[in-house]
């Protein structure tokens, strides 16, 4: 009695959300007539990071422009690449019209990208690679132009000669390395000296840590170059934790500038300067409206970087 | 007779724990820079000393409660997380909503106390695997840290409707500088307080005794009327409350609320509890090991970071004095 109860029960949800689907299409048909709205899957690698949550946000903010033509769905990878895999397949099955995604590593996702794209789904590629050419369209940054940029700067901003710590990144990752050779190239041929330096794995606990050793061992720096803004932040904070006045005579170079991170720290006069590191969201969603309405659009899109001081931070930083 | 030497055994065991400490001690004198300025060793100076001691104030913390925890025979791998949660939310508390100090610290304590508890029942009403029980809380806690940030960093300015706009609380400032005369940081202060305090009532209170019991043998410390529910529950309590200190000590540090604070500290504690000497089958060790333990710790990281030796190699050679210091501690479990 209870089975065939439950059975009913059952049938009767099923007849039930049948009937809301139906009602939705024809909702939306009625709502739109002769324009369809395009669905975009958006494949995140992981949200952990907040120039990661700020790429999301890009994109939603972006797409919210043109509200009536597309819809995002975005899916968070949780910094699993099988994760990752599942999610293009998911998108694949839902039939989205376009793919997004930001790949957590190269060649475990070439062939799930590599499935969408033959299926006709077209496919951007947002700030790291996968292998081969079987997507639409790459966009990312150039981290060593931006390294190089900030060398530059730095020559620049101490006359060409000083003493300098580098904070790096985690140097088994491309960023880290691209930062610190983009680096070194801005500042060749000067005086300038590297007098420490040391892997601070991107965390700011741990650049806050090794900061304080450097102060610890030389009584002048006259820079801090650290690959992103927290580790120039916890250099700073590690300056002035040191009690001696010294935040005040360094200057702190960081990367990234995210409007509440990097940005905020240059507006307050922690950060000397900041040099951004564009997550690509907007020029997404501006080139996959491109591809949805049969634009051709170039098969590698490389953004530029913009460095935010004291003086311009108002205006929105300074393209480079 | 018997007891004699057991007492006598102890006090060598004492001992080694010094060896190791001493060993690395020496090392950080043999391989340290020396100051450009003055020409002496960096690392022998008062000033790297107490840098050293603050800097490891978060770790001292987190391994203070996870020595109480793995005395009775159990684990916490929760320290961290709950570090990070509590780093959110007295950041959201006092950044975001503009409270006072005492009552978001107050808070934070009770949120802590409360996640301790949780894993206490579990663990001593639910006889669930401290392993498994902490580890479900490690999650979790992590999850509740994203949940009221909003996945960002608290930090003024990070949303619109903070109360604090423009930077943080003084009590931010004042907690990492170095109080005049002593030259010791609040946040160290706390650290050394909190592992004296515990010390000596791990040493001289029954409680102690019952955590000493009930790591030995928990049936044993039953039979003779311990209400070994009750002391667990307690402990883990305390253990989750000094990692919500911990974290408040963070978010002063950090100057702000780091979602991701304390990721894997919890391996650190427990690698500094059992380097001091604690034993991980619970019932043997102290607290004094646990000081000795992270000093270990943070002394072997300075000398590797004041070299600037590059992260790789400093990776394996960490790996290799932490097992040297271990084995120097090693005969205790056997004698």
């Amino acid at each position: 009695m209870k089975r065939i109860a439950l059975a009913l029960a059952f049938a009767a949800l099923v007849v039930c959300v049948g009937c809301g689907k139906k009602e939705q299409q024809t909702a939306q048909t009625t709502e739109t007539p002769g324009k369809k709205k395009w669905t975009i899957g958006m494949s995140q690698c992981n949200l952990g990071e907040p120039w990661r949550v700020q790429m999301n946000k890009d994109i939603e903010e972006a797409a919210k422009q043109h509200a009536d033509e597309i819809e995002v769905i975005f899916k968070d990878a949780q910094n699993k690449t099988e994760v990752q895999q599942a999610q293009v397949r998911e998108f694949i099955q839902m039939g989205v019209d376009l793919l997004i995604i930001s790949p957590k590593e190269a060649r475990p996702l070439t062939k799930p990208v590599a499935e969408a794209y033959q299926k006709g789904i077209p496919v951007i590629v947002l700030d790291r690679k996968v292998e081969g050419d079987q997507y639409t369209c790459f966009i990312g940054a150039d981290n060593v132009k931006i390294g190089r940029e900030a060398g530059k700067y730095l020559v620049q901003l101490l006359g060409g000669k000083g003493k300098v710590v580098e904070l790096k990144g985690l140097m088994t990752s491309t960023p880290g390395q691209e930062r610190h050779q983009g680096f070194m190239e801005g500042i060749a041929g000067s005086q300038i000296e590297i007098i420490f330096d040391a892997d601070c794995q991107w965390l700011e606990p741990i650049a806050q840590r090794e900061m304080q050793s450097a102060l610890a061992r030389f009584p002048q720096i006259d820079a801090v170059y650290a690959h992103n803004d927290p580790s120039a932040h916890g250099a700073y904070l590690a300056a002035r934790q040191e009690g001696k006045g010294r935040e005040k005579t360094i200057k702190f170079i960081g990367i990234d500038a995210l409007p509440h991170e990097g940005v905020r720290y240059v507006r307050e006069g922690i950060l000397t300067a900041t040099f951004e590191y564009p997550t690509g969201g907007k020029e997404a969603i501006e080139t996959a409206l491109k591809i949805l309405k049969g634009e051709q659009v170039p098969k590698n899109i490389t953004l530029g970087t913009r460095i935010y001081t004291k003086e311009n931070v108002e205006q929105g930083g300074e393209p480079l | 007779m018997e007891n004699r030497r057991h007492r006598f055994l102890e006090r060598l065991n004492n001992y080694r724990g010094v060896i190791a400490f001493v060993v690395v001690f020496v090392l950080g004198i043999l391989f340290s820079p020396r100051a450009l300025d003055t020409g002496l060793p960096i690392f022998l100076s008062w000033q790297t000393q107490l840098a050293i001691l603050y800097e490891y104030s978060e770790y001292g913390l987190l391994a203070t409660g996870m020595t109480l925890v793995i005395l009775t025979g159990g684990i916490d791998l929760s320290v961290g997380s709950i570090l990070g949660l509590s780093a959110v939310l007295f950041s959201l508390l006092t950044i975001g909503y503009g409270w006072d100090i005492p009552p978001a610290i107050g808070v934070v304590l009770l949120t802590g106390l409360a996640c301790g508890v949780v894993n206490g029942t579990l663990i001593a009403r639910f006889k669930m695997q401290p392993f498994v029980a902490t580890l479900a809380m490690m999650t979790a806690a992590r999850g509740a840290a994203k949940l009221v940030a909003g996945g960002i960093k608290v930090q003024p300015g990070g949303q619109p409707w903070y109360a604090l706009q423009e930077g943080t609380p003084p009590f931010f400032l004042w907690m990492t500088s170095a109080l005049p005369g002593i030259g010791m940081q609040p946040s160290t202060l706390i650290f050394l307080v909190c592992i004296l305090v515990m010390a000596a009532l791990v040493r001289y209170t029954a409680y102690g005794r019952w955590l000493y019991a009930i790591g030995g043998n928990e049936e044993a410390a039953r039979l003779s009327g311990i209400h070994v529910g009750a002391v667990k529950v307690l402990t883990y309590a305390l253990c989750s409350m000094f990692a919500a200190m911990a974290g408040v000590l963070n978010a002063c540090r950090q100057d702000l609320g780091d979602t991701e604070a304390g990721m894997t500290y919890e391996l650190d504690a427990i690698a500094a509890v059992v380097i001091g000497g604690t034993s991980l089958m619970g019932g043997r060790g102290g607290m004094m090991f646990t000081l000795i333990g992270v000093l270990i710790m943070a002394y072997i990281n300075k000398i590797l970071s004041l070299n600037a030796v590059e992260l790789a190699p400093r990776m394996v050679i960490q790996g290799i004095i932490i097992t040297i210091a271990v084995l120097i501690q090693q005969k205790r479990g056997r004698s």
